[in-house]
C-alpha cells in the first residue's frame, strides 16, 4: 500500500493505492476538497483501476472522468490528482 | 428564517438534509437558520477519513462528538461557547451556476454581518470570508435534487488550543511558530472586537446582513412538522459508526 498527500491550490488530496504489474488495483482518495456531485469521487476512484502508474495513462484518465461525470471540483485540476497519485504509487 | 437552536450534531446535521430535501420536493420554503452545537463537535468534510483526521481519543475524553458532514471541505471543531452556525437552504435556481460565484452571494450575507459588527470583512473564494483581513468564517456547500445547502461558521471565541488537540495536525506542524501563524490567518469576533458580543447580537447582525446582501425578506418561523419528522428519520444515519468511518 503506498500513500502520500498532494496539496492542491484548494485542499489536500490524499490517497492511498496498491499497484499490481504497474497498474492501479486499489485506490482511496480522501481530503478536504471540494467536488460536485459528492458522489462522483467514487466513480474517480473506479476510473482509476486497472490503470497505469504513470502521467500521461493517469491523465487521460482523470480527464476522462471529468467529462464523462461534468465533476466540478472548484481550484483543484486533473493535473493535481495525477500528482497525489504518482507519490502515493512512488512510495 | 428558524429560531436559534441548540442541538448535538447529529440531529443539526439531519435537520440541514431534511430541509435541503424538502427544498428540493418544494414542501419547504427557501430557509435560512443559525444553530448552535451541544455539545461540542469535530465536523469533519465528506471526502474526509475520520481515521486521519480526528483524534477520536481526545474527542472521547473531552466528550466531544465527532460527526460527517454531507458536505466537501475540511475538518473544523465546532465550540458549543465559541461559533454561532449558519445554514442557508434554496432553489438552485436562486445561486449563480458557477460554484464560488454562489459562495460569493451567500458569504455576503455574513460579510454585511461581520460589518455590522464593527469589522472589516470580504469574501475570499473559494468558501472563506476574511473579518479585518483574517479568516473568520469558513463554509460548505451541496448542491443535490435541484436545491441547495450551504452551511458554515461563524467565529465568535472559540477555544482554539482545543482544536488542535482534537484535529490531528502533523507532528512537525505543532509547534509554537505553527499556531503562531494560525493566529496570524484565522481570527474570532472576541479578539477583533475585544470583547466577546451574545449569540443574539451575533444572529441579529448576520440576519441583518442576510436580508440586506439577499434583498429578502426573512419571515421568522418555526420547523414544520415534515420537516421535523424527516430530521428524525435522518438522525440514526449521521449518529452511526458507517456513516462516521465511510472513509
Amino acid at each position: 500500500m503506498g500513500y502520500a498527500e498532494f496539496k492542491a491550490p484548494k485542499g489536500v488530496i490524499k490517497v492511498e493505492l496498491e499497484l499490481t504489474n504497474d497498474a492501479i488495483s486499489q485506490v482511496s482518495i480522501s481530503g478536504d476538497f471540494f467536488m460536485y456531485p459528492e458522489d462522483a469521487l467514487e466513480r474517480l476512484e473506479q476510473a482509476l483501476v486497472g490503470v497505469k502508474a504513470e502521467r500521461k495513462s493517469l491523465l487521460a484518465a482523470v480527464q476522462r472522468f471529468y467529462g464523462s461525470t461534468g465533476a466540478q471540483t472548484p481550484m483543484v485540476e486533473p493535473e493535481h490528482w495525477v500528482e497525489a497519485i504518482l507519490r502515493a504509487a512512488g512510495e | 428564517m428558524l429560531p436559534l437552536r441548540v442541538d448535538d450534531a447529529f440531529i443539526s446535521m439531519a435537520i440541514d438534509e431534511a430541509l435541503l430535501k424538502l427544498n428540493a420536493e418544494s414542501k419547504s420554503p427557501n430557509t435560512i437558520r443559525f444553530w448552535r452545537w451541544l455539545p461540542s463537535t469535530v465536523s469533519i468534510g465528506c471526502f474526509q477519513s475520520v481515521e486521519r483526521e480526528v483524534d477520536l481519543e481526545v474527542a472521547k475524553r473531552h466528550g466531544v462528538d465527532v460527526v460527517r458532514r454531507i458536505t466537501g471541505g475540511g475538518a473544523v471543531f465546532h465550540d458549543h461557547d465559541g461559533e454561532l452556525t449558519y445554514s442557508v437552504v434554496c432553489k438552485q435556481g436562486d445561486v449563480p451556476d458557477d460554484i464560488i460565484e454562489s459562495y460569493r452571494l451567500i458569504c455576503g450575507g455574513l460579510v454585511q454581518g461581520f460589518e455590522r459588527l464593527g469589522l472589516r470583512a470580504e469574501f475570499k473564494p473559494v468558501n472563506d470570508v476574511l473579518g479585518n483581513g483574517k479568516k473568520i468564517s469558513g463554509s460548505a456547500q451541496t448542491r443535490r435534487w435541484g436545491s441547495v445547502l450551504q452551511h458554515g461558521t461563524v467565529l465568535i471565541a472559540p477555544d482554539v488550543r482545543r482544536m488542535f488537540e482534537l484535529l490531528k495536525v502533523s507532528p512537525e506542524k505543532i509547534s509554537d511558530k505553527f499556531i503562531a501563524s494560525v493566529f496570524e490567518r484565522v481570527t474570532t469576533i472576541e479578539r477583533e472586537l475585544g470583547r466577546k458580543p451574545s449569540f443574539d447580537k451575533v444572529r441579529e447582525a448576520m440576519s441583518d446582513g442576510f436580508r440586506k446582501s439577499l434583498d429578502v425578506e426573512l419571515v421568522e418561523n418555526k420547523l414544520t412538522d415534515k420537516e421535523v419528522k424527516l430530521a428524525q428519520d435522518l438522525r440514526p444515519k449521521y449518529a452511526s459508526e458507517e456513516w462516521l468511518r465511510k472513509r
